[in-house]
């Protein structure tokens, strides 16, 4: 409702985009904005920012009592660092359904355990590559034998043993070692978690990202009047910064 | 003309052309305080009020006559007010309210029209809140106006809020199709019952084209990215030679639509689909008396569609112009032919609400799979890139604590996630930001309802921001005022519990107790700043008024007047201050702040959102980025920004019935 607003901006670059009052036009709201960061903090597990930010804020604190915040924490946490065992008992106290239910899921930390096994068996020259041999044969490959994307994602982990340890591994082989592995299987896990809880398994925030670049590409394709970029500003660009260092202007030329 | 009459017909209901005059709706908001004579600053007029009065008391399309001899003489309408006057009693029973057809409840443009319907009720209700100062009447008791609900009590005297356009739509919305148009029909039809009822009217042995037909109020808008709307047969006469489609604006309509180029219609004796043309084509079955048949435009795909009793007869046409804009329209030509349409007042025959949810479960799709598109900004990964959102976000708006409890953790995850313990955290600003804390500090103090400090605080810290940003300025004296007013305001509860059911919190009270004497109380500590912000937000519970002993009433009296005092004390001095400002925006607040003090009761009056403390955020908000923007910051944050160009991307992608016209950016992503 805030009525006309005296330019709070930087001197207006010589030509705005009409597109770009378009959007200065629209005034998102600040409620609305909050909840979507706390529905981020929640849903991804950052229970003491979500704290801070309820009393901060002053943002509704229903959204706290999210039951298996503190235990997905912990699960990303183990999966991060590599244990899948302490990860999968986890998983299984809170809801043994979830891995039953998401075989392709499952089969997925079990790769995981396996990368891991074989990472620590080939650290050191000669040593016995016996217990990543015996895991893969007890634990994935009955699951494999029933799913061929299973099969070929077992066989591209085994080669490993093979080539490990190794500086020079193909991309394909050198992905598996990467953390952002963990990462999306631990990001994978917690969706899992909160469907299996009722609630959306991924926070509000990434569909509105996609909406945003869906959105433009198809305004692009429709041959929409759109400035050449829509940056959000938000990198602390040097390159940017005239005299005013105002991005949300810079952006516009 | 008739076609460029005020969207507000749509919401009324109404098929009335009518003069916009935003001036008179304005006056009118002030006219209230002329009459309390207290603060002399309105100027408008008694007449205003009368006149409006007056409309209500005529009732209905009086209205009509009303704003168009208000508005000048237009002399060619004279015989339609005739017409009008005659019919008003029976229109008058039925008269339509707004209405969203079901399958487009939820919808960003039907939230739009539902807005723009709302302001006019509101302006309204402004209206009526004077004449009933007029009339003396000012103590209306505080239940029975909360029950009035736009839609029933008002739907007879909606129309007379018709020739107001409110000031804050920028721009008109476009309205969907309500009713057949008495303008735009060939004389040899008649339309009844509200505009659902087209009838034949002609005699049987008239030319071999001769027929009659007639277009809706309205044409079909792209933005609702499919339209469709049914009608009934209630007769098909003899031969039942009817036509069901829609029309061009400028198509004669002494033929049925489908024959005319510009027109497309589906016809009941034959079952033929005619295209601009005398010639149709195979297209579904024949249909006659009590079919229904269902009409629609898909215009993401430009696609027209018909139904027969709810089953779907698949494409019609495919090949739809983008840059015309298409009517419903049917045309008859037989004795006893006649049909009704339902505009989605009612339900529909067919399960149309289905295949608008199947389009917008397809856009869904079609925009989860964009996460595979390369990731712009730097950022490796849509993770991370969220990630450093959120952090630019928290740090942005001075949420301190949150800022670094939240690259604390951020950077904990990074930890356990690098295989070597380095942890690789980009754009997370964790530095002791000291402005941050000064804004946080500012930001809590407004959100307190402490202007005083917010004030004091600005001028210490950032002197050249109030300086340079004038009407931020004003606007927190126009807040502290109204602050002023709401502890007055509240403290009559406490004096005077049986007027108002709802005390307000205590502990607010206090607090804003507090904050009037700031010099004195500026020090105290700012973890409990926030406790008692939070405080005011949750709101203490009512049952705090109970501790209150008998004795506390003459103090509290003594309070009341005090700060009734010293408010209109302030209130004097600010318009000291600011009357003679030139500027448009400055007299309007300053008009809307004073009427407040107007009411005895202001929170049962129709002002009453200008207290609410929501009201705090957005001179917060506006605060904080003026700071920003002095220290060489960008005044909104990446996410902000996300969302307005989501918004106005999507909203780029609706206006001419693309993919954006079922996309809801608030509904579907925001909630």
């Amino acid at each position: 409702m805030s009525s006309s607003t005296v330019s709070v901006s930087a001197p207006t670059p010589t030509q705005q985009h009409p597109f770009q009052r378009k959007i200065d036009e629209i005034k998102p709201s600040k409620p609305d904005i909050d909840f979507l960061v706390m529905d981020y903090l929640i849903s991804h597990g950052y229970p003491r920012t979500a704290a801070k930010f309820a009393k901060e804020a002053g943002v509704p604190t229903h959204l706290l009592e999210e039951e298996s915040i503190e235990a997905r924490v912990e699960i990303r946490h183990a999966i991060h660092k590599g244990d899948i065992d302490t990860a999968i008992n986890k998983i299984n106290d809170l809801d043994p359904q979830i891995l039953d239910k998401d075989p392709a899921l499952h089969f997925a930390l079990l790769r995981l355990q396996l990368i891991e096994l074989i990472r620590n068996c080939t650290s050191a020259p000669n040593s016995d590559i016996t217990p990543a041999i015996n895991f893969a044969s007890s634990q994935l490959a009955p699951r494999a034998a029933t799913n061929e994307n299973f099969l070929k994602d077992l066989e591209l982990t085994m080669t490993l043993i093979i080539f490990l340890p190794s500086n020079d591994l193909q991309p394909q082989l050198a992905e598996l070692l990467k953390p952002e592995l963990r990462q999306q299987v631990a990001a994978k896990v917690n969706e899992a978690i909160l469907t299996s809880m009722g609630a959306r398994g991924e926070a509000r925030i990434y569909g509105l990202y996609r909406a945003r670049q869906w959105s433009e590409t198809r305004a692009r394709e429709a041959g929409k009047d759109l400035p050449p970029s829509l940056p959000l500003g938000l990198e602390p660009s040097p390159v940017h910064a005239n005299g005013h260092g105002d991005a949300a202007d810079v952006m516009v030329q | 003309m008739f076609r460029r009459g005020s969207y507000a017909q749509v919401a009324s209901g109404s098929a009335g052309s009518s003069q916009s005059n935003p001036v008179s709706a304005r006056s009118g908001q002030f006219s209230h305080l002329a009459n309390s004579g207290s603060i002399p600053l309105g100027t408008s007029s008694f007449t205003h009020s009368r006149h409006a009065r007056s409309i209500d008391a005529d009732g209905h399309h009086g209205s009509m006559s009303n704003s168009l001899s208000r508005s000048g003489p237009v002399p060619s309408y004279s015989s339609q007010m005739g017409y009008m006057s005659g019919y008003g009693g029976l229109q008058d029973a039925g008269a339509p309210a707004f209405f969203v057809p079901s399958y487009l409840r939820g919808s960003r443009h039907a939230e739009k029209l539902e807005e723009a319907h709302k302001a006019r009720i509101a302006v309204y209700r402004e209206q009526r809140s004077t004449h009933s100062s007029n009339t003396g009447s000012l103590s209306t008791s505080s239940s029975s106006v909360n029950l009035h609900k736009p839609g029933h009590s008002y739907r007879g005297l909606a129309h007379e809020i018709i020739e107001r356009t409110p000031a804050f739509i920028e721009e008109p919305v476009a309205p969907w199709p309500t009713r057949w148009d008495e303008k735009d029909k060939f004389a040899q039809m008649e339309v009844e019952e509200d505009g659902r009822l087209a009838r034949f009217a002609g005699a049987s042995k008239s030319g071999h084209d001769e027929a009659a037909a007639v277009r809706a109020d309205f044409p079909m808008p792209r933005q609702c990215g499919i339209y469709y709307y049914e009608v009934t047969v209630v007769s098909k006469g003899k031969d039942g030679i009817i036509g069901v489609g829609f029309s061009e604006a400028k198509v004669p309509l002494n033929r049925i639509p489908g024959w005319e180029p510009g027109s497309f219609a589906y016809h009941g004796d034959d079952g033929l689909f005619f295209t601009s043309t005398t010639s149709g084509k195979p297209y579904g079955p024949k249909y006659g008396t009590l079919d229904v048949i269902g009409c629609g435009i898909n215009f993401r795909t430009n696609t027209a569609f018909f139904t027969k009793n709810g089953q779907y007869l698949g494409p019609a046409f495919k090949d739809l112009k983008t840059n015309v804009q298409y009517y419903p329209s049917i045309g008859m030509k037989k004795p006893n032919e006649a049909i009704r349409a339902n505009f989605g007042q009612e339900p529909f025959a067919f399960d149309i609400d289905s295949i608008v949810q199947q389009e917008k479960a397809t856009i869904q799709q079609d925009i989860a799979l964009s996460k595979g598109q390369p990731r712009e900004h730097g950022s490796t990964d849509e993770t991370q890139f969220i990630q450093s959102l959120i952090g630019q976000y928290l740090a942005h708006d001075g949420y301190v604590e949150t800022a670094r409890a939240f690259a604390g953790e951020v950077i904990g995850e990074a930890q356990a996630l690098a295989a070597d313990g380095r942890a690789n955290v980009p754009y997370l600003q964790t530095e002791e930001d000291i402005d941050a804390i000064n804004r946080q500090r500012i930001r809590a103090a407004i959100l307190d309802g402490d202007i005083d400090k917010a004030l004091k605080h600005t001028n210490a810290y950032y002197p050249s921001v109030l300086r340079d940003n004038e009407n931020i300025y004003f606007k927190l004296r126009c807040r502290k005022f109204i602050e002023m007013i709401r502890l007055c305001s509240e403290l009559n509860a406490q004096v005077h519990p049986h007027i108002i059911p709802t005390p307000p919190s205590k502990r607010s009270t206090a607090s804003t107790l507090n904050n009037r004497n700031s010099t004195a109380t500026d020090e105290y500590d700012f973890e409990m700043e926030l406790d008692e912000q939070l405080g005011v937000h949750n709101g203490a519970p009512w049952g705090d008024e109970e501790d209150d002993d008998e004795d506390d009433l003459e103090a509290k009296q003594k309070k009341l007047q005090d700060s009734t005092q010293a408010m209109i004390e302030y209130g004097m001095e600010l318009k000291q201050e600011f009357v003679n400002d030139p500027r448009r925006e400055v007299k309007r607040a300053l008009e809307d702040t004073f009427a407040l003090i107007a009411y005895e009761n202001v929170r049962e009056s129709s002002l009453a959102p200008l207290l609410d403390t929501s009201g705090r955020i957005p001179v917060a908000e506006e605060l904080n980025s003026a700071i920003l923007v002095s220290l060489g910051k960008s005044s909104s944050a990446a996410l902000e920004r996300l969302v307005q160009q989501t918004e106005a991307l999507v909203s780029e992608l609706a206006d001419d019935g693309g993919p954006g016209a079922f996309i809801n950016v608030r509904k579907d992503f925001l909630q």
